[in-house]
C-alpha cells in the first residue's frame, strides 16, 4: 500500500471515531460534562465587535448548540477556526479588521489609503521586460498594508530557454515578463523592501524553479547583502507533479525533476526557512479541463506524494511540512461551496494520522485563484460579475490568499484598468461589504454547504481509492491515469457548453451582442522591447563568457555526483543565463518526454 | 475514399492543449486523420512533421502570444519548399487572437482563425468543405530525394490500400534482398515503450553516424475504414524531430496484426530511395498471437519484440508467438516489478527455442541508459551481444 492508501484507511478511521466521540459524549457523563465545558470556554473566549450602523456582533459564530453529543460532532468534523482539522478555517481569526476600529486609541489606524486588515490580496502580474513588470507591481501594490508580488513568467522562461533560443522571439514579455539572467531578477524586484516582513514575492514557474530561485536569492544578496537569505518570505511554485498532468512545463525527466525539488526544500528548509519552496497546485489541473473533485483528489494526492517523498529523502516532516502550501482553482460549480473546506480536512488527518505531522505541518496554507477558464469572450464584461461570485465563495472557503482574474482575461495579460477592477473587487467584498470583516463564520455551516462537503469528500475518497489501484501517484502518472481523466472532463466540459447544457451566458444564450470584436486594449510587447531583451541576454553572456563554461562544468558534476544542486545553482547564476543552465542540465539528466 | 489528414500542434513555448485536445477528438469522430505533434514544437518540428506525413493541412492552438510572427515562420518554411498543393495553415486561441491580428495573419497566407467561442461543428465543416477531396499526384523528378517527393509516394502508396497487395508485393522474401537499408522491425504489446525506445535509438543515431546518414521511422496506429484516427506517436518523440529523420505515421485501416495493408509497399518506397541507412519500423501494439513481420519475417531484416515486465500478470509468456520468432526480444522498462521474472521466464524460453535469439533488459527512459546502448550496437552495428543464448 502507497501512503496514499494510508490516508484513505486514516480518514475512515477518522470518521469512525467521530461517531463514537458523538456517543461517548452522549452516554458517558463525566466525558459530556467535559465536552460542554469546552464550548462554554470557546464561546467566553470570543470577543465582540460593533458594526458601523452599531449592531454588536460575536467576533466569531458558532452553531447554536447545547447538546454534547453535536457539540462533539461539530468540532471533530469541523473544528473552530485554527483547530484541528481546520475545515472551518486555517487561522482562528482571517480577515477581521480590528476590534475596535471606531475607538479613539485606533484613530492613528485610520489611515484611507490602507485597509485595515492584512489584506489577502495577490495580484498575479508580468509583461514585458523585468522594468515593466516592476512598474505593475508598484502600481498593483501602491495601496497595500502587505506587498504581495505575484510574478507571471513569459512562454521562454517557463520552458527554460534562452530569449535568442531558435523562433522565440514573438513571445518574448508575452503573458508574463522575460527572464533570462540573474540582472533582470534584480530589476524585476527593484524598489521594494525584500528583507522587510511586509514584502513577499510569489513566483509561478516550476519547470526551471531551482534556477529562478537561485537567481532570486542571488540577487537579493547584491541588494540586501549575504545574510538575507532567512528573511526572505514567498513562494515559489516547482510543482512537477501537476506540471506532468496538467500544465505541460517539465523540462526534465520526471525523476531528476523531483531530485532538484527536494533539493531546494532541503536547502531553503535550512537556509530560507521563511520561504515556501512548493505550491502544490489545483489550478491548472482545474483550468485544464478537471470537475472540482478530480483537482482536490490529484493536488491533495500530489501532496500527499510529495512529502513521501521528502521523507524518503531524510527531511523532517515538521521542518519541511509547515512549508508546504497550497493553491487552488474556485469557480461557479457547487462544489466550491465547499470543496477547499474539505480539502483542509483531508490533509490535516493525513498529515497528522500517516505521516506524523504536528499542528504547523497540519495546515493546509491556501491560495486561490478564481477561474480563468469561466470567463470568456462574449459579451466580456460579465466577467466581473462571475469573478465576483467566485471571489466570495472561495472567502467562503476561508483563502488565505486570493487573486482575481480581471474581466480582460480571455483576450490577454491585464490591462492596468481591469486589474484595478480586479483588486477592488476583493477590497469591495472584504472591506466595504460587511460579509467578512466583523465576524468568522458567516456564511458557512449551512446544510447545503454540509450537504455539499460530505459528497465531496466521499468523492475525493473514490478518487484516491482508485489512484492506490493504479500503483500510487507516480504509478498512475506513469500510466496517464490523471492526464487522461482531465483530458476527459475538459473535452466534456466544451461539450457541455456548445449541447447547451452547461449555460454561459452570452455565449450559449441571452446573446444581446453581435459577434463583432470588441474594444479590448491588448497588452502586447514590442517588437523593440524584445530586442533590448535579447541584447541584454548577448552581452550578459559575453561578459561571462569566460567563467560561464567552468561554472556549467561544475554544475554537471555536482549532477553527477550526487550532490546538492540547488545550492551549487546560487553559484551557477551569477555567470550563466537560464538558457545555458538548462540545457546543460538536459546533458546531463536528459529531457522531458512529453505526455500528450 | 481516403481520410481527410492534418497535422495539429502548439507552438514552442506554449503548453495550453485542452483547447487542441477537444478539438482533435472532434476531428477524429467526424472521419479525419489527426497527426498530432503536441505541444512546445517549434515552427521546424511542424514544417517538416507535415511535409513527411503529407497532410493536406495544419491546424495551429496558440495561446502564448507571438502568433503572428509563429504562424508566419511556419507558413515561410512550408513556401520554402514549393508544396504541391500547398499545405493550408488554420487555427486559434481563443480571444488571444484578435480579428485585427486575424487581417494580417490572412495577409502572410494563412488560411483560417477561429476566434473564441467558436462551435467545434464549425471546424469540421471548413475542413470537409475546404479539404474534402484535394487531388493529389506525385511530385515531378526534379523533387527526387526530397522529403515531400518521398511522403507523396508513400501516401498514394498508402491511398491504394483498400486494394489487396499484388503478389509480387506479397512474396517479397526476394526484395529483401536488394535493398541497401537495413529495416528494423518493433513490435509488442501496446504500453512497452516501443515509441520511446525507437526515439532513443534515434539519439543514438544521430551521435554515432556521419551529419549527412538519414534514418527513417515507418509508424502504425491503429485505426478503422471510413473513420478517423489520432496518430500520435510523433507527440512524445523528443530526438526524432530532426532533419536527419524522416517519419512517417500509418493507419491501420482496419487491419488487424499490427501492420497496414500498405506497409509493405510503403517499406519498398522507403527502403528503395537509398536516402536511408536504417528504417525503423513499429507496429501497433500487439496482442499474444500476432506475429506481424511474417514467421519468415520477410517485411524485415531484423525483429524485435519489446515487453514490458509485467506482462506475466496479463498474457502467459507461453501464450505470446512473436517470442519464438523475433530476433531480439526486449524486457524494457527494467526498473519496474517483475522484470527479474520476466528475464529468467524469456531466457529459459529462448534457451529452449535454440534460434540464436537474443535478450535484453532496457529502461527506454532513464537518460543514457546502458541496455539502449547494448540494443543500438546489436542492432545499428551488429557488434553488441545482449544474452546470447548458446547456439
Ligand atoms: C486554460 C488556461 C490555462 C491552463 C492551460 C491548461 C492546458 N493544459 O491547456 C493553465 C492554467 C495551465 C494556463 C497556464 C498559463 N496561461 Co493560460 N489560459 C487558460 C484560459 C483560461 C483558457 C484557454 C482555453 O483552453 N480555453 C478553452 C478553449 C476550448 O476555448 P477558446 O480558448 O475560446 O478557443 C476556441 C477557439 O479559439 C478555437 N481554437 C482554439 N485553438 C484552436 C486550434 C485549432 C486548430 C482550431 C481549429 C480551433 C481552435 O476553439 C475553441 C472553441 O471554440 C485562457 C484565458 C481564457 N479565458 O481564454 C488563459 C490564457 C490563454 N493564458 C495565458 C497565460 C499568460 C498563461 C501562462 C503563460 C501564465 C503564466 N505566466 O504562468 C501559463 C502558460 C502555460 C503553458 N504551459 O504554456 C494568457 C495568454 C495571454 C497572452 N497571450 O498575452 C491567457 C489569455 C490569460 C490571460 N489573460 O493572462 N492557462
Amino acid at each position: 500500500m502507497t501512503p496514499l492508501g494510508q490516508v484513505v484507511l486514516a480518514i475512515e478511521e477518522y470518521r469512525r471515531f467521530v461517531v463514537s466521540q458523538i456517543r461517548k459524549a452522549r452516554t458517558d457523563h463525566e466525558f459530556g460534562q467535559q465536552i460542554l465545558q469546552k464550548w462554554q470556554e470557546a464561546k467566553a473566549r470570543i470577543g465582540t465587535t460593533v458594526t458601523p450602523t452599531g449592531l454588536r456582533l460575536p467576533r466569531l459564530a458558532l452553531p447554536d448548540l447545547d447538546e454534547a453529543g453535536e457539540i462533539a460532532r461539530f468540532l471533530c468534523e469541523e473544528g473552530l477556526p485554527g483547530e484541528f482539522p481546520y475545515l472551518t478555517a486555517a487561522y482562528p481569526e482571517q480577515y477581521l479588521e480590528p476590534a475596535a476600529i471606531n475607538s479613539k486609541e485606533n484613530e492613528n489606524r485610520r489611515n484611507h489609503e490602507k485597509p485595515f486588515i492584512e489584506e489577502p490580496t495577490r495580484l498575479f502580474a508580468g509583461l514585458g521586460l523585468a522594468e515593466d513588470t516592476n512598474a505593475r507591481f508598484h502600481y498593483l501594490s501602491r495601496n497595500q498594508r502587505s506587498k504581495r508580488l505575484s510574478t507571471a513568467f513569459d512562454g521562454p522562461t517557463l520552458y527554460g530557454v534562452g530569449a535568442a533560443a531558435d523562433g522565440v522571439f514573438g513571445k518574448i514579455g508575452e503573458g508574463g515578463v522575460a527572464i533570462d539572467t540573474v540582472e533582470d531578477m534584480e530589476r524585476l524586484y527593484a524598489g521594494f523592501a525584500l528583507d522587510q516582513p511586509n514584502v513577499s514575492v510569489s513566483m509561478t514557474i516550476s519547470g526551471p524553479a531551482p534556477i529562478l530561485l537561485a537567481m532570486f536569492l542571488v540577487a537579493a544578496k547584491h541588494r540586501f547583502g549575504p545574510d538575507v537569505g532567512p528573511k526572505l518570505r514567498g513562494t515559489i511554485q516547482a510543482d512537477v507533479l501537476k506540471e506532468v498532468q496538467a500544465q505541460n512545463e517539465l523540462i526534465f525527466p520526471i525523476e531528476p525533476s523531483l531530485r532538484f525539488l527536494a533539493d531546494m526544500v532541503d536547502y531553503s528548509s535550512r537556509e530560507m526557512p521563511r520561504w515556501y519552496p512548493i505550491s502544490i497546485s489545483g489550478y491548472h489541473i482545474a483550468e485544464a479541463g478537471a470537475t472540482p473533485v478530480q483537482q482536490a483528489a490529484y493536488t491533495l494526492s500530489n501532496g500527499f506524494a510529495y512529502v513521501d517523498y521528502f521523507r524518503n529523502r531524510g527531511l523532517d516532516v515538521n521542518v519541511f511540512g509547515p512549508r508546504l502550501s497550497f493553491f487552488l482553482d474556485c469557480g461557479l460549480d457547487v462544489e466550491y461551496v465547499a470543496l477547499a473546506r474539505v480539502c483542509r480536512k483531508i490533509w490535516a488527518i493525513g498529515m497528522r494520522e500517516v505521516f506524523g505531522g504536528g499542528n504547523r505541518a497540519q495546515i493546509l496554507k491556501l491560495h486561490t485563484q478564481t477561474s480563468g477558464r469561466s470567463l470568456i469572450a462574449a459579451d466580456w464584461h460579465n466577467n466581473l460579475t462571475r469573478t465576483a461570485v467566485e471571489l466570495m465563495l472561495a472567502c467562503m472557503n476561508a483563502t488565505n490568499s486570493c487573486h482575481s482574474n480581471s474581466a480582460d482575461e480571455p483576450f490577454t495579460t491585464p490591462s492596468e484598468e481591469y486589474a484595478r477592477y480586479a483588486a477592488h473587487a476583493q477590497a469591495i467584498l472584504l472591506e466595504e461589504s460587511g460579509l467578512f470583516r466583523h465576524m468568522m463564520n458567516t456564511l458557512p455551516g449551512s446544510p447545503g454547504m454540509k450537504v455539499i462537503g460530505n459528497a465531496v469528500e466521499e468523492a475525493i475518497l473514490e478518487e484516491f481509492r482508485e489512484i492506490e489501484q493504479q500503483g500510487g501517484v507516480l504509478g498512475a502518472v506513469e500510466r496517464r491515469y490523471q492526464r487522461s481523466q482531465i483530458q476527459a472532463s475538459g473535452h466534456m466540459l466544451e461539450n457541455q457548453i456548445y449541447d447547451g447544457v452547461r449555460p454561459v451566458i452570452g455565449l450559449n444564450r441571452y446573446f444581446d451582442q453581435g459577434r463583432d470584436w470588441p474594444e479590448v486594449r491588448m497588452m502586447r510587447t514590442q517588437k523593440e522591447q524584445k530586442r533590448l531583451q535579447l541584447d541584454r541576454l548577448q552581452d550578459f553572456e559575453k561578459r561571462h563568457a569566460e567563467e560561464s563554461e567552468r561554472c556549467l562544468d561544475r554544475l554537471s558534476e555536482v549532477v553527477d555526483n550526487g550532490g546538492n544542486v540547488f545550492e551549487e545553482l546560487t553559484r551557477t547564476v551569477e555567470h550563466c543565463s537560464l538558457g545555458q543552465m538548462t540545457e546543460r542540465l538536459c546533458e546531463v539528466v536528459g529531457k522531458f518526454r512529453p505526455m500528450v | 475514399m481516403s481520410p481527410i489528414r492534418i497535422l495539429t500542434a502548439v507552438p514552442i513555448c506554449d503548453g495550453h492543449d485542452s483547447a487542441i485536445n477537444t478539438i482533435n477528438l472532434e476531428f477524429i469522430r467526424h472521419g479525419i486523420e489527426v497527426i498530432y505533434l503536441g505541444y512546445h514544437r517549434s515552427a521546424r518540428d511542424i514544417a517538416r512533421a507535415a511535409v513527411q506525413e503529407d497532410v493536406v493541412a495544419i491546424g495551429l492552438s496558440t495561446y502564448n502570444g507571438g502568433h503572428i510572427e509563429f504562424f508566419g515562420e511556419v507558413v515561410d518554411l512550408l513556401e520554402q519548399r514549393r508544396l504541391a498543393p500547398p499545405i493550408k495553415l488554420f487555427g486559434g486561441g481563443g480571444g488571444t487572437i484578435t480579428h485585427a491580428d486575424a487581417q494580417i495573419m490572412y495577409g502572410h497566407g494563412v488560411d483560417r482563425i477561429f476566434f473564441a467561442g467558436t462551435p467545434l461543428e464549425e471546424m469540421v465543416k471548413y475542413l470537409r468543405g475546404g479539404y474534402g477531396d484535394v487531388a493529389r499526384f506525385p511530385y515531378e523528378l526534379a523533387f527526387a530525394g526530397s522529403d515531400q517527393f518521398l511522403s507523396r509516394q508513400l501516401t498514394l502508396a498508402d491511398n491504394g490500400s483498400g486494394l489487396p497487395p499484388q503478389a509480387s508485393e506479397t512474396a517479397s522474401a526476394a526484395s529483401k534482398r536488394v535493398r541497401s537499408t537495413k529495416v528494423i522491425g518493433l513490435t509488442g504489446p501496446g504500453g512497452a515503450g516501443k515509441t520511446t525506445l525507437i526515439d532513443e535509438l534515434v539519439l543514438r543515431f544521430l551521435h554515432s553516424h556521419a551529419a549527412d546518414r538519414r534514418a527513417a521511422i515507418l509508424s502504425h496506429d491503429p485505426s478503422i475504414v471510413g473513420s478517423g484516427a489520432l496518430l500520435g506517436d510523433r507527440a512524445t518523440m523528443i530526438y526524432s524531430q530532426h532533419d536527419r529523420v524522416f517519419m512517417r505515421s500509418i493507419g491501420t485501416r482496419g487491419m488487424t496484426g499490427g501492420l497496414s495493408l500498405s506497409t509493405d509497399r510503403c517499406l519498398r518506397i522507403l527502403a528503395e530511395s537509398n536516402l536511408f541507412e536504417f528504417i525503423l519500423m513499429e507496429t501497433v501494439g500487439t496482442g499474444q498471437e500476432a506475429i506481424p513481420f511474417g514467421v519468415d519475417r520477410h517485411l524485415v531484416d531484423q525483429s524485435v519484440l519489446v515487453m514490458p515486465p509485467d506482462y506475466g500478470s496479463r498474457i502467459q509468456l507461453q501464450k505470446i508467438a512473436m517470442i519464438d520468432v523475433a530476433d531480439v526480444i526486449v524486457v524494457n522498462k527494467a526498473d519496474l516489478r517483475g522484470a527479474r521474472t520476466a528475464l529468467t521466464e524469456i531466457e529459459s524460453r529462448i534457451r529452449t527455442n535454440r534460434k540464436g535469439q537474443s535478450l535484453l533488459c532496457t529502461q527506454a527512459n532513464r537518460h543514457r541508459d546502458t541496455g539502449v546502448d547494448q540494443l543500438f550496437e546489436l542492432l545499428f552495428t551488429g557488434t553488441g551481444t545482449g544474452t546470447d543464448t548458446p547456439k
